[in-house]
């Protein structure tokens, strides 16, 4: 294994501990309010200080590292069970069916994701809980993000289907089910992996924008988008820390960059 | 002929269905019957009724969609509820500042970034050219253009300079791997071990080898450019169809949503039809 890639892989490792255990290096809660220091500069109490209610920057950096951490995962999940399910109906059925899915799949990808996603999200109601915001978010990065994932995924399956081991397979009797599921399943789960794993910074850094936008996790939950949009408010050259979660955000995605296959990753 | 015809008939179905898809969205969103004025007081039980029936045409999907579609080849594409304002006015007056912005951002990504990947490619045994653009491609990369523009709104740094740099480190990797392709082909090797120079031999081969897949990127930029430019006029508080975008999104106006959706439907599948035409066109009179 290449340096680099061990480095990303311990600082990955490292990052996504200390998000799940914050009390490792903060004994506040990301909600936890003192009223007696609001905006303090960094100090030994408070690494990152406090924001303008009084809240530490610290915790809420390791809060919302595990709600971006936890959550771009589980979008990315849902992303490709539904690219599974979408391109493997193309796939396998072939004919009009494919013709149809390609079709819906070409409507989906004419518009800029993006786009798609802040125009989705703004006919949903946006003064929502914070956890309902959570949910929405998320769900919307997964449910809007398979169609690139959909077409990998039928091309794999089309090209699984006219294969040999296929053919011998349904040659001998074997049932369409005990085919899919002992045949085409294992053949494209390497396909469907790759597809996480770039789903996953391409996520991160979506949820990122949403939040900078104001179309993301709302307050008092503490995310990574959350986070950056305090930057609007604040100013960088007399207060540098709260670059913090820009720079943590970036040596995140950076190090999954170094993880994940250079050609695999390509937005 | 057919090709064209064709693909023309592909734009305007992908257009309608955007259209359609994003006024089934506004329809079916929560709230979309509701109309805060109607608890004003002081509204007269005629004005209120008034308000009902003019909601209820606009969000029934047959008369609206289709009194929607009748209005937009006449020029009229409805009225923005934020703004209060004639659409097709709002669209006009900040479409020219985003079109001077993505075709000044587009034409210096692909300068930068064709530009380091023909650099990176020609000298790709050189270590440090590698490892430093790819360095320098990374951490764009892991940066969300929303940042981006925020950095360089506080180091004063005009909006297409953020999308040059949101788009340079795609276009590169991209064109990279396409050139280093084609350098590693036999006859790139054959054509060197012939003595012919190597500008040549960029032109001649490797380029006109990478052609109809640098064609398709130049399409599929437009979309990266067209998704990046929202945040950067949001957050530099720019004017153009970016920021009007995110201010409709912010202000649920739906009916501004929908035209835009179908105008950047509109944008993009030309311009990956236009691609698959030269493709085509290329593949003919080569054959």
């Amino acid at each position: 294994m290449k340096p680099a890639r061990l480095v990303a892989i311990v600082f990955l490792t490292f990052v996504g501990i200390s998000a799940l255990v914050p009390r490792l290096w903060t004994p506040d809660s990301y909600e936890t309010q003192l009223r007696e220091a609001p905006d303090a500069p960094p100090s030994a109490r408070f690494p990152l200080g406090t924001d303008a209610l009084g809240r530490d920057r610290m915790a809420r950096l390791l809060y919302g590292t595990r709600v971006s951490l936890t959550l771009a995962p589980a979008a990315a999940l849902l992303s490709c069970i539904v690219a599974a399910l979408v391109g493997g109906l193309a796939g396998l059925a072939g004919g009009w069916t494919e013709r149809i899915v390609l079709a819906g799949l070409d409507l989906f990808m004419s518009l800029p994701w993006l786009f798609l996603l802040l125009t989705v999200r703004a006919t949903l109601p946006l003064n929502v809980s914070a956890l309902a915001s959570l949910s929405i978010t998320f769900a919307l990065l997964g449910l809007l993000s398979w169609p690139a994932s959909a077409r990998v995924v039928r091309a794999a399956i089309h090209g699984l289907r006219d294969s040999d081991f296929m053919l011998q397979a349904r040659a001998s009797g074997v049932t369409p089910w005990r085919l899919i599921w002992r045949q085409l399943i294992p053949n494209v789960m390497p396909v469907l992996l790759a597809q996480f794993w770039i789903a996953v910074p391409v996520f991160i850094l979506a949820e990122a924008t949403l939040g900078m936008l104001g179309l993301g996790v709302s307050e008092p939950l503490p995310s990574w988008g959350s986070l950056l949009r305090e930057l609007e408010g604040g100013n960088l050259r007399s207060q540098p820390w709260m670059a913090a979660p820009a720079v943590l955000l970036a040596a995140v995605v950076g190090c999954f960059q170094l993880i994940l296959p250079r050609e695999d990753y390509s937005i | 002929m057919k090709l064209f015809i064709t693909q023309l008939g592909r734009i305007v179905a992908l257009v309608f269905l955007a259209g359609l898809a994003s006024a089934l969205l506004v329809r079916f969103s929560p709230g979309s019957l509701v109309d805060e004025r109607e608890l004003d007081p002081r509204m007269s039980q005629q004005t209120l009724a008034a308000l009902r029936a003019k909601r209820a045409g606009e969000n029934s999907l047959r008369s609206g969609f289709v009194q929607y579609l009748r209005g937009a080849v006449r020029g009229d594409l409805g009225e923005s509820t934020s703004r209060n304002a004639p659409i097709a006015d709002l669209l006009t007056q900040n479409a020219p500042a985003t079109l001077r912005r993505l075709a000044i951002g587009l034409v210096g990504a692909w300068i930068g970034g064709l530009g380091m990947a023909i650099l990176v490619a020609r000298f790709r045994r050189s270590r440090i050219m590698e490892s430093t653009t790819s360095v320098a491609a990374g951490v764009l990369l892991s940066l969300p253009a929303a940042i981006l523009a925020y950095f360089c709104l506080t180091a004063g740094v005009a909006v297409e300079v953020v999308l040059i740099l949101v788009l340079v480190p795609r276009v590169f990797r991209f064109t990279r791997n396409l050139l280093v392709q084609a350098y590693g082909s036999s006859h790139v090797d054959m054509a060197r071990a012939r003595g012919i120079s190597e500008t040549r031999i960029l032109f001649g081969h490797v380029c006109r080898d990478a052609a109809p897949q640098l064609v398709a990127l130049i399409a599929a930029s437009l979309s990266m450019a067209v998704g990046a430019i929202i945040p950067i006029e949001a957050i530099c508080d720019a004017a153009g169809l970016g920021r009007l975008a995110w201010q409709a999104a912010m202000s649920r106006d739906l009916p501004l949503l929908v035209n835009l959706t179908m105008l950047i439907a509109l944008a993009t599948t030309a311009a990956m039809a236009i691609a698959e035409l030269t493709l085509l066109g290329r593949g003919e009179s080569n054959s």
